[in-house]
């Protein structure tokens, strides 16, 4: 047959070695912004005389604490939305509930727009306050970017890529995971990182309804016009948003599929 | 009879709802073990669906269709598209697979084991001429058009199905990689003798391509089912006429291969050797033109005494161009790359791009005259055929070529 000359350029097949250096190169900057940020934040309030209110909240156990609530609300709420989201999102490619599609990103949509603190109040109403009824306001509240991502993702998958899988024999559960759900990995995951940052920033808002976090310090802060309680309890929410925000950007790196630009 | 048949097709129909009309309505078709059926008609007229209906890509809405003597809805829709090849005109390898991994997937679905997988690959890559250790481990984006639609056919072809479908395979293709690819196809049919029925939209494609032709029209409705050759000489009706286009007779050039022409030989020297050595040539062989091939015996240009000022010390780029065709190139390829070429011949060359042999505008004429006479030979049978459409064919054709 024809003799076949390579183009000099396809010679990498992207080694892994080049792979973990990309990896470090893009997300080596975040974690020294940050860790300079919360060492400037420590150094300030440790060159204050803080007095007892203050020192009520600003002591490593209290920190630890709420620290630990807010991840725990963050943590669960991602796992609950992905499960729901993204099996959703299948769900709703699926030939014969393609059509629902429309109707659930509305719903999803009508949880996201209604005002984070309102829905938590509204929620609270009917099933009183507390961690669990602070979970599901924020899952009402981060399903629609990971439903709508995994729709568009799925989508977005080239016809003829399913057709030709469906013509060399491949099952439709073949299709879905070995075609469709890795290539529509990068949407996804960028889905689930604006929903984490989400849950991070409302996660705030979740001690109105006395389920903790580090929506306390800010709000002890503004109460009781200690600036330091304040800057601490905004400080630690960014940080632990950015440090959620960079994880997923890394995890985003490690499972794009290869073979995409 | 019916041992020779791998394909029949029963009054298939397919229905969509909410529409009236059907999409195909009642085609019956018989295709023989080995041959090339090619479906032809405009676009929309229902030929992809009728080849889908094979597979069961999409499910036939009534009918009957036998896949070498068993009713295909009869199997499971997975496993019979493991049994057929399918190759389609977007090629669709997956994109974050390898290209081993792409053509490995049906024997790894039919269950071989790894290293039974692994030598197939590696076999079907040299088959459509990818170096296996070069193209293993590349990603389809590291790959030409041409390449890709290769591997397409190595994927198509990985469990060895005795059946393979083809939408427009090389449909996507610029026309120097189409025709090079066609070529490939026909080369790889002659070893491997597979069922095909192809798609396409491109008459000469068919006229090239095809053991059959079966033109079809509106809800593929066959207007005509019968050989290239016949197809050509005898449209059963004006639409099918209209379809073959103008220049009938053009087209039928593309009936006959370089392969079954004789061929002259040519003298040759190396591109490395002196000016003065072509000049002995020239004398010994009493030729117009001498034919410089590289250390390959690949021909790279004509090169007549003209061409050779005194002093020259080298035959490097002296001398005109030399194009090129394959054996399995037709005849109307050899026609273009004649003209192309200023010399009034073409050289014949190997799968590898080595000197075989050269066809001047004199032997394509030669070989034409006798390819009439034959067909003139031949014609006469069909006499005996019903009287009617052997009447009309050559009053269509006339017809075909004044409009």
């Amino acid at each position: 047959m024809s003799a076949t000359t390579a183009p000099s350029s396809t010679e990498t097949v992207l080694a892994p070695t080049s792979r973990w250096h990309g990896l470090l190169r893009r997300h080596l900057a975040m974690p020294g912004i940050l860790a300079a940020a919360l060492l400037g934040t420590y150094l300030w309030v440790a060159s204050l005389s803080l007095d007892d209110i203050e020192r009520r909240s600003l002591n490593a156990g209290y920190l630890l604490r709420t620290i630990n609530q807010h991840l725990m609300l963050t943590a669960l709420t991602t796992l609950l939305v992905v499960v729901i989201a993204i099996g959703g999102g299948i769900l709703l490619t699926r030939p014969g509930m393609r059509r629902l599609a429309p109707v659930a990103t509305g719903l999803a949509n009508i949880g996201q727009a209604t005002p984070a603190i309102g829905l938590l109040v509204l929620l609270s109403i009917w099933l009183g306050i507390g961690f669990s009824t602070a979970l599901i306001g924020l899952v009402a509240y981060s399903v629609l970017p990971v439903l709508h991502n995994t729709i568009v993702g799925i989508n977005q998958v080239d016809r003829y890529l399913i057709e030709a899988g469906r013509g060399i024999g491949m099952s439709p559960g073949a299709v879905l995971l070995r075609i469709e759900l890795p290539l529509a990995v990068p949407v996804i995951l960028a889905g689930v990182r604006t929903a984490l940052v989400l849950a991070v920033g409302v996660a705030t808002l979740a001690t109105f309804i006395n389920a903790g976090g580090l929506g306390a310090l800010i709000v002890t802060g503004i109460k009781l016009q200690r600036e330091s309680v304040l800057v601490v309890g905004a400080v630690l929410t960014g940080a632990l948003a950015l440090t959620l925000d960079w994880l997923g950007g890394v995890v985003a790196d490690l499972l794009r599929p290869r073979g995409l630009d | 009879m019916t041992e020779n048949v791998m394909i029949d097709l029963q009054q298939v129909s397919k229905f969509y709802r909410g529409q009236k009309a059907p999409a195909v309505e009642n085609v019956s078709m018989t295709i023989r073990r080995g041959e090339i059926v090619v479906l032809v008609g405009p676009s929309g007229c229902g030929k992809t669906t009728t080849m889908k209906m094979i597979n069961r890509l999409i499910e036939p809405s009534s009918g009957l269709i036998r896949l070498d003597g068993s009713d295909v809805t009869s199997l499971d829709g997975n496993e019979l598209r493991r049994r057929v090849g399918y190759v389609i005109q977007q090629v669709g390898l997956f994109p974050h697979m390898t290209v081993a991994t792409n053509v490995g997937l049906v024997p790894r679905m039919l269950g071989w084991d790894r290293r039974r997988t692994e030598a197939r690959v590696d076999e079907l890559l040299d088959l459509v001429g990818l170096d296996p250790a070069q193209y293993r481990n590349r990603l389809p984006r590291q790959l030409s058009g041409g390449q890709q639609q290769r591997v397409g056919v190595a994927r198509a072809l990985a469990a060895d199905p005795p059946v393979m479908l083809m939408d427009e395979p090389f449909g996507a293709t610029d026309p120097l990689t189409r025709d090079r690819l066609q070529n490939e196809f026909l080369r790889l049919q002659e070893k491997l003798r597979k069922t095909i029925v192809f798609v396409t939209h491109d008459f000469d494609e068919a006229i090239k391509m095809g053991t059959r032709i079966a033109v079809l029209g509106e809800r593929s409705k066959i207007r005509q089912f019968d050989t290239p050759e016949r197809l050509l000489a005898n449209p059963a009706d004006s639409t099918v006429a209209q379809f073959i286009g103008a220049g009938a007779s053009l087209k039928r050039l593309n009936l006959r291969r370089m392969n079954e022409i004789p061929w002259e030989d040519a003298a040759t020297v190396q591109v490395g050797h002196s000016p003065a050595s072509a000049l002995r040539r020239l004398d010994e062989t009493g030729e117009s033109a001498v034919l410089t091939v590289d250390p390959d015996g690949r021909p790279l240009r004509w090169v007549t005494p003209r061409d050779l000022e005194p002093g020259q010390d080298s035959l490097d780029g002296v001398g005109t161009t030399a194009t090129v065709v394959e054996p399995q190139a037709t005849l109307h390829d050899a026609l273009d790359a004649i003209l192309a070429s200023s010399c009034g011949a073409t050289v014949v060359v190997d799968e590898r791009g080595r000197y075989q042999g050269v066809v001047t505008i004199d032997d394509l004429m030669r070989a034409i005259s006798e390819m009439r006479a034959s067909e003139r030979a031949n014609d006469q049978p069909l006499a005996e055929t019903p009287a009617r459409r052997s009447a009309a064919g050559p009053t269509v054709a006339r017809q075909a070529r004044r409009s």
